[in-house]
């Protein structure tokens, strides 16, 4: 092998390392026993993926507080790939860390690490999404995706009451193998079912987080029933498609104007932030990301400690709106990446 | 079976992709009328238009007995790196389509380096690059939506002749294509390859320069499809492109080209593939399916189209077999 080809090799494999996410310390190590609150020293956070805002914040906001606690934070992607995960987080037990956090690819194959953690005696906490049942012993901080998805939807159809007549639906559905997507679904189900006099939902797509599967059903929804009015999507992940598509249509148009279409989503991101400043957009359910991380940090702690911690802690989140949007900003994670 | 019986046969599975398409639509239309509306026959046209473009890419690649499995993430990086120049350096849109045309022929030409100069095998190479585009579009966008500007959509809802855009470029993309393969020699010589590569070296084919050719088709159909969706969608996501290469793979084999290389076409099969796979899921938004059926609907008539596929494949062995003695 020549060895221009030996080195463009080279490059491409070191490329695929770096992407692929090898754990990676980030945060200065703690001055062991230097004046540190606590015994943790090092926790291990794994992420699936960082392929959405939400992550990436969660993941600023965990190197945040972790400094803040004069905690080490061993960091490790494994970049949709449950298996790979797997081996990141056995690699922290291994590395006899204090504590482990992970956001798991899968509900199931994440238990046997889970076990493994028991095991070794390191308290492991899982991030915004539960395990599968079993007996392995862990924490779960979750969003109420139900509930504040109910409660967002409910904002949606209580101005639909207030600006009067029956309303058409679009409902859009994520990743129909995602916990928290069923969650979501299931808010908007039991918030509509409420409001049959007012709703009549004519169209449910299921998007599997893809924005091209989003566009293209709202775009198909709307051909069939033009007169849609009412649009709800699981994450603000697929707000520019939907607002690609309104526009298309004709429909675009701010809270307050004739035809606007009523429309909420769920995260709390920048795009979602913006979109309610500027008025197209009239709610969206935020995870309260920085509840989740502190929430997260502190069971770790208390189960070092010997302190009792329940197996699931829920983040209540927030309905954020246009009436509620000043005092709310603070919290709403997309507002403060501005 | 009399060899009359067996080309009867034969012609009719050469017909079963458009068969097969033409029964679909049948029924999605006596369930729903609404969904042979001509207005929606245009929507599925514009929606097929960038999955054509990079199918038809993808044909070209098959056709060699290969793969591109990097041609989601060159979608992803092109369209991250418009979203810069756009959003950043403030460049006009159609400058900015032209750049990720080339940056979609620079992915295929660091791919056609991989397989057709390091020789190494395209499934792994191609697994490579995806991996190395998502991540340099996830470091180049850090993650966060890009909303593109309307002088950008624009592209997508304008009309040449009361024809959407996509359409007629996804149009001129198939037509240069189609003559590519059956009007050149080296359309001719890419079938060659994927017939038999050996054979086709020793016949003085240059198989090196026929994979760096399809490869880096492969890719510049890559950039535009990305380019093509993207002015649908209008925002750059971090899911942008992902999983493409599989619908472009399906749409490619649902028209009658061989996973195992030297044959199919691009027009009519992976067309109607990729018109196919649009108008299921579109079908099934009109009908306001169960979203729990959409992946077993879509998955069932893609085991049927391949199934087909691999009876016509058969009977095309046992045609083309000598007969030493008679039956």
């Amino acid at each position: 092998m020549k060895k221009s080809s030996f080195i463009c090799l080279l490059t491409i494999f070191g490329s695929l390392l770096l992407v692929t996410g090898c754990g990676k310390p980030d945060a200065p190590p703690a001055a062991s026993g230097s004046g540190s609150p606590t015994t943790v020293q090092t926790i291990g956070v794994s992420f699936e993926t960082l392929q959405t805002e939400f992550w990436v914040a969660a993941l600023k906001a965990f190197e945040t507080e972790l400094a803040r606690r004069h905690i080490r934070m061993l960091q490790a992607v494994a970049d949709g790939d449950a298996n790979r995960q797997i081996e990141q987080v056995r690699n922290f037990i291994t590395r006899k860390v204090d504590g482990i956090i992970m956001v798991p690819k899968d509900a199931r194959a994440c238990i046997p690490v889970i076990k493994a953690a028991n095991a070794a005696n390191i308290p492991i906490v899982l991030f915004n999404r539960p395990p599968a049942e079993s007996d392995a012993k862990s924490v779960a901080v979750v969003a109420d995706n139900f509930t504040l998805a109910r409660d967002t939807v409910a904002f949606l159809v209580a101005e639909a009451r207030k600006a009067g007549g029956k309303y058409k639906a679009l409902h859009l559905i994520g990743d129909l193998g995602d916990i928290n997507a069923i969650g979501r679904r299931d808010g908007f189900d039991a918030a509509v079912s409420n409001a049959t006099d007012v709703i009549e939902v004519v169209a449910r797509v299921p998007t599997e987080w893809n924005n091209e599967k989003a566009y293209a059903g709202v775009v198909n929804a709307l051909q069939k029933h033009p007169d849609i009015r009412l649009i709800f999507t699981p994450s603000d992940l697929h707000l520019p498609s939907i607002a690609s598509a309104l526009r298309n249509a004709g429909k675009w148009h701010k809270r307050g104007e004739p035809g606007h279409v009523l429309l909420a989503g769920f995260d709390g991101d920048a795009t979602a932030y913006q979109m309610l400043v500027d008025g197209y957009l009239d709610a969206t359910g935020v995870q309260d990301v920085y509840f989740e991380v502190e929430a997260s940090i502190q069971a770790v702690l208390d189960a070092r400690a010997g302190k009792p911690v329940p197996p699931t802690i829920l983040d209540p989140g927030f309905v954020i709106h246009a009436g509620n949007l000043e005092e709310k900003a603070a919290r709403m994670w997309g507002a403060k990446k501005k | 079976m009399s060899p009359e019986q067996q080309r009867l046969v034969m012609r009719a599975l050469d017909a079963a992709p458009l068969v097969l398409f033409a029964l679909v639509l049948a029924g999605f239309g006596a369930l729903s009328p609404s969904f042979l509306a001509p207005a929606n026959l245009v929507n599925v046209l514009v929606q097929s238009s960038a999955i054509a473009i990079v199918a038809t890419g993808m044909t070209f690649v098959l056709l060699t007995a290969g793969v591109d499995l990097s041609v989601g993430s060159i979608m992803f990086v092109a369209a991250a790196v418009s979203g810069k120049l756009l959003l950043a350096q403030g460049w006009p849109p159609s400058l900015v389509v032209a750049g990720i045309i080339a940056l979609g022929g620079l992915c295929g030409l660091l791919n056609g380096l991989l397989i057709a100069r390091l020789g190494l095998i395209a499934f792994i190479a191609t697994l490579g690059t995806q991996y190395v585009g998502r991540g340099f579009g996830m470091w180049l966008t850090e993650t966060r939506a890009m909303n593109l500007p309307e002088a950008f959509t624009q592209l997508a809802s304008n009309r040449l002749l009361g024809v959407p855009l996509p359409v007629i470029v996804a149009a001129l993309v198939v037509a240069a294509a189609h003559a590519f393969l059956m009007r050149t020699p080296r359309g001719r010589q890419i079938y060659a390859v994927g017939q038999d590569a050996a054979a086709a070296r020793k016949a003085g084919v240059n198989v090196r320069g026929v994979l760096w050719t399809v490869y880096v088709l492969c890719g510049l159909c890559a950039g535009l499809g990305g380019a093509v969706a993207l002015a649908q969608i209008g925002s750059v996501a971090p899911t942008f492109g992902a999983n493409k290469e599989f619908a472009a793979i399906a749409a490619a084999v649902l028209g009658g080209t061989s996973l195992f290389g030297g044959r199919g076409r691009v027009w009519p099969g992976t067309v109607f593939g990729a018109v196919l796979i649009q108008g299921i899921e579109n079908g099934l938004n009109h009908l306001n399916a169960d979203p729990y059926l959409y992946p077993l609907i879509t998955a069932g008539i893609i085991f049927v189209a391949v199934l087909l596929d691999s009876a016509r494949g058969r009977l095309r062995r046992t045609l083309g077999r000598r007969r030493i003695r008679p039956d």
